[in-house]
């Protein structure tokens, strides 16, 4: 049986202007024994949901749905009755904060006191149990006597921790409680956390905007958007592989995973107004469709104890690869094997690498998945489409793919806006003055400028970095979901090719299409991928998350790789 | 630290010697002198009316004659000897005519200051948990508009409708003329029962700044993260509000009852001329009229000095009550 149940939680504040949902019909439970986490950003209503379980929510708050504690429905109760349940059953640690603890009181006073008012002991006994409190919690008796602001952040923290253990509580949240800590003293009550748990094997609800923190504490993480829950499920495997693309777009975001990657938020904000009926996430998702904008999905459940909240049924598959093989005839008549039977899937809305050496079968692959050459074996199929009944990359929405050198790639003699509008023009897209609009618009896309002095110039004026951009306009104005850049910076020098690439990832980011990077720069590959796929004489020898691929390479020839970078 | 204290005594020492030049031109700024007091004067005591010859030797038995500045040096090096010179109305010491008259001043204040306190605490208290509600609502109009009257005009409404009408209170004075007390209790009684009046005035006079100053941080204080903290302990809604809110939210309104006990000390001037009530505030008053030159400095400098010394008060108790202000 759950220790605690919550079922279809709705709290929304009143105010005079409106109506805040700040938790939409949220439900979850908690076994005896079990550290759930919460996590989700900011305004995503995890503090408003752990605060309605002690009945802590303003008044103007309206509260339906129902909370249930061991058979006791909580919800419903009086403050008066809540009170027996508050602090010796449920006890909460509050994010640290100057006056979370009264400023005028002794602190060991503030622990002491709801032991006198919950527990049947006298005040000595009180005094010496705070003691030991204060020893759990690695804290010197002697701070007993001093006020709050005499301590320090981590010291208050420990106070708040010892007090919220005072009554020996059946379920303890912890709303926030290291994120005002710096990280040598998050560790320490990270570990006391966990040693209190195995000791005293107390029922947790971890409430955190830090999914690294939650994971290393919790068995099982619920993810909360906008009031809503869009994923559940055990945390390694949350973590590991993320089904909804807010999870992902929250794990991709946190600089513990993802050591080397730069930090990119996810873009947009929460969906708002009231009237808003579809999916929370709608306003940032990589992967919308017109139904996401009408109905809010359920949290339905997919296997392995994880559920999840997605039209879609969580990131969904942009392009599948499989068999694909390709060989090359040599002027001696023998075959040159480029690809290799080569399996490989993009999702939605994320950044594949691929590395290896020249020669490994890299921009074959490539111009394969971008339909530029058809392979000897396999299939390719775009969006559940196989690729010979339809050409993707002539068509709005789907594949497009830059070339590794700008000055091929783009002809001396066309100017610039014919340059970006040719495949407007060959597909016969939209009317002139759309095309040339839209041509425009991509110009500003890639920071150039577009006036007519600029669009009348012709290709060869350019430099190389001012040619690589106009061929990603050219790119762009296709709007692709699929992106794939072919060793797009090679040719061009550090300080250009560092824009470049920021301007491909912060395009990427923003209007979230999948990326498919094609490099040998094993440094750039990490700043933007969030997966690696490592290639050698036309096979996939590895395939990972970029951290774990680059921090851990379990295949010989990653290792080599990874150790030919010359370091400085 | 040392050169805080020393810059502290340093202040206090310029404040005291501005206040003592403003004490001691001051009265000598207004027109007249105290011996050419005239039958017109509306203070109704006795006249008297002294030749010009009479005039000049009072003048210079007062030492009047001699320069504005030898006279401030005089004044100045007679105080240093906590000497406030001789009353030329009472022709007794100063310091003995204030002795006389302080302790009845200094009882209508302090009374009023414990009993406005008090009162306005529980109403403001009262008005914050109710808030919003019409209770609340109702009071605060009411306190607001009630402390639009000022307090010489309560007083006279007071008297006129207790004393005058219903006769239920003296009309004038701190004690019964010529009484003789059978004990103690008696003695007290007749001293609470003609001092009621005066301390009501000042009282409801003071309350509304009492209530609206504990409503407002009552309402603010609850708002904060430890009373939260307070009700998430269930402690019950009576140990949150008052050893949690009303704790922290006394802070100020200890503060300005503090100041307000010092302010007072001078604003009494016209309720004790109301009630003809024989304090400082009177005293104060005739020596005004009687242009008596040493009373009025003394009397100002005990008014500003027990002001200074509240505002000391106020600062030793309230980092007494938060900690954080503690050295």
């Amino acid at each position: 049986m759950s220790l605690l149940k919550i079922n279809d939680l709705k709290c929304h504040y009143q105010t005079e202007i409106n109506t805040v949902k700040a938790v939409d019909g949220v439900s979850f439970e908690i076994e005896e024994g079990e550290i759930l986490g919460i996590v989700g950003e900011s305004g995503s209503g995890k503090t408003t949901a752990a605060l309605s379980i002690m009945g802590l929510l303003p008044e103007n708050t309206a509260i339906t749905g129902e909370i249930t504690y061991k058979d006791n429905v909580i919800s419903s109760l009086s403050e008066a009755e809540m009170d027996r349940f508050r602090w010796k059953d449920i006890a909460i640690v509050f994010q640290n904060g100057i006056e979370v603890l009264n400023p005028v009181m002794r602190v060991g006073v503030q622990v002491i006191e709801p032991m006198l008012k919950h527990l049947d002991i006298s005040p000595d006994e009180a005094r010496s149990k705070c003691a030991d409190l204060f020893t759990t919690v690695h804290l010197d008796p002697k701070w007993m006597d001093s006020y709050p602001h005499q301590l320090s952040g981590g010291m208050r923290q420990r106070v708040i921790l010892a007090m919220a253990l005072s009554c020996d509580p059946k379920l303890l949240i912890l709303d926030e409680v290291t994120s005002a800590l710096d990280a040598f003293t998050r560790k320490e009550i990270r570990d006391l956390l966990v040693e209190l748990q195995e000791k005293n094997g107390y029922t947790m609800l971890m409430i955190s905007h830090d999914i690294t923190f939650v994971s290393s504490v919790a068995s099982r993480v619920v993810v909360m958007y906008s009031g809503k829950v869009v994923e559940t499920g055990p945390v390694k495997d949350v973590l590991i592989s993320p089904r909804h693309p807010y999870t992902r777009g929250l794990i991709h975001s946190t600089p513990d995973i993802f050591v080397y990657k730069d930090l990119w938020g996810i873009p947009g904000d929460i969906s708002a107004g009231s009237g808003f009926k579809g999916c929370p996430f709608f306003s940032r998702c990589t992967q919308k469709t017109s139904k996401c904008n009408e109905t809010t999905p359920a949290l339905i459940p997919v296997g392995g104890g994880r559920e999840i909240a997605c039209h879609r049924g969580g990131i969904a598959g942009l392009l599948q690869a499989s068999d694909l093989s390709y060989s090359y005839r040599l002027p001696d008549g023998q075959y040159l094997k480029a690809v290799d039977d080569v399996d490989l899937e993009i999702m939605e809305g994320e950044v594949l690498a691929i590395v290896g050496q020249t020669g490994s079968g890299k921009s074959t692959l490539a111009h394969i998945l971008a339909n530029v050459i058809q392979p000897a074996t396999g299939n390719v199929s775009f969006m559940g489409e196989n690729t010979n009944a339809e050409n993707y990359g002539s068509r709005l929405n789907g594949v497009q793919i830059v070339f590794q050198d700008p000055f091929n790639s783009t002809s001396n003699r066309f100017t610039v806006i014919d340059a970006i509008k040719e495949p407007l023009d060959i597909n016969k897209i939209g009317s002139e003055e759309e095309r040339v609009q839209m041509a425009k618009d991509c110009l500003e896309l890639v920071h150039l400028p577009n006036n007519d002095i600029f669009l009348s110039k012709y290709c060869g004026e350019l430099s190389g970095g001012q040619r690589q951009r106009v061929a990603l306009a050219r790119a762009m104005v296709m709007q692709p979901k699929l992106l794939i850049a072919d060793e797009v910076t090679s040719a061009l020098d550090v300080s250009t090719s560092a824009n470049v690439m920021r301007l491909l990832k912060g395009l990427q980011n923003r209007r979230g299409f999948a990326m498919i990077y094609i490099s040998h720069d094993l440094s750039m590959t990490l700043k933007i991928a969030d997966r690696i796929c490592v290639m050698n004489h036309g096979r996939i020898v590895e395939m990972g998350n970029s951290h774990d691929v680059m921090l851990s390479p379990s295949h010989e020839y990653t290792k080599r790789l990874v150790g030919s970078k010359i370091s400085v | 630290m040392k050169n805080d204290r020393n810059s502290f005594v340093f202040r206090l020492v310029i404040t005291l010697f501005v206040i003592l030049a403003i004490n001691f031109f001051l009265p000598r700024i207004m027109p007249g002198d105290p011996f050419s007091t005239t039958s017109e004067d509306d203070s109704g005591d006795e006249v008297i009316i002294m030749t010009e010859e009479q005039r000049l030797y009072y003048m210079s038995y007062y030492g009047l004659d001699k320069p504005v500045h030898e006279q401030f040096l005089v004044y100045l090096k007679n105080l240093l000897k906590a000497d406030l010179g001789r009353s030329i109305y009472y022709k007794m010491p100063v310091s003995d005519v204030i002795m006389l008259h302080l302790p009845w001043t200094m009882m209508i204040v302090f009374g009023s200051t414990v009993i406005s306190t008090v009162a306005g605490v529980i109403l403001g208290t009262f008005s914050a948990k109710n808030r919003k509600k019409g209770s609340d609502r109702l009071m605060m109009a009411g306190m607001i508009a009630f402390a639009e009257i000022p307090s010489f005009l309560l007083g006279l409404i007071l008297l006129l409708a207790f004393s005058v009408h219903f006769r239920l209170f003296p009309l004038a004075g701190a004690i019964t003329p010529f009484a003789h007390y059978s004990g103690p209790v008696e003695q007290l009684w007749d001293i609470l029962y003609h001092a009621f009046l005066p301390v009501m005035t000042l009282s409801l006079a003071q309350l509304t700044g009492v209530y609206l100053l504990t409503r407002n941080t009552l309402i603010t204080v609850t708002t904060k993260d430890y009373i939260r903290t307070a009700r998430a302990k269930g402690l019950g809604e009576k140990t949150v509000w008052t050893r949690h809110a009303l704790r922290n939210a006394l802070l100020p309104v200890v503060t300005r009852a503090g100041f307000m006990i010092g302010i007072m000390m001078g604003g009494v001037v016209l309720v004790e001329s109301v009630f003809s009530y024989p304090g400082i505030g009177m005293t104060l008053r005739s020596a005004v009229v009687g242009r008596d030159y040493p009373l009025i400095q003394g009397i100002l400098l005990v008014i500003a000095v027990s002001i200074l010394i509240c505002n000391l008060l106020v600062d030793k108790i309230y980092s007494k009550l938060d900690p954080r202000v503690a050295i």
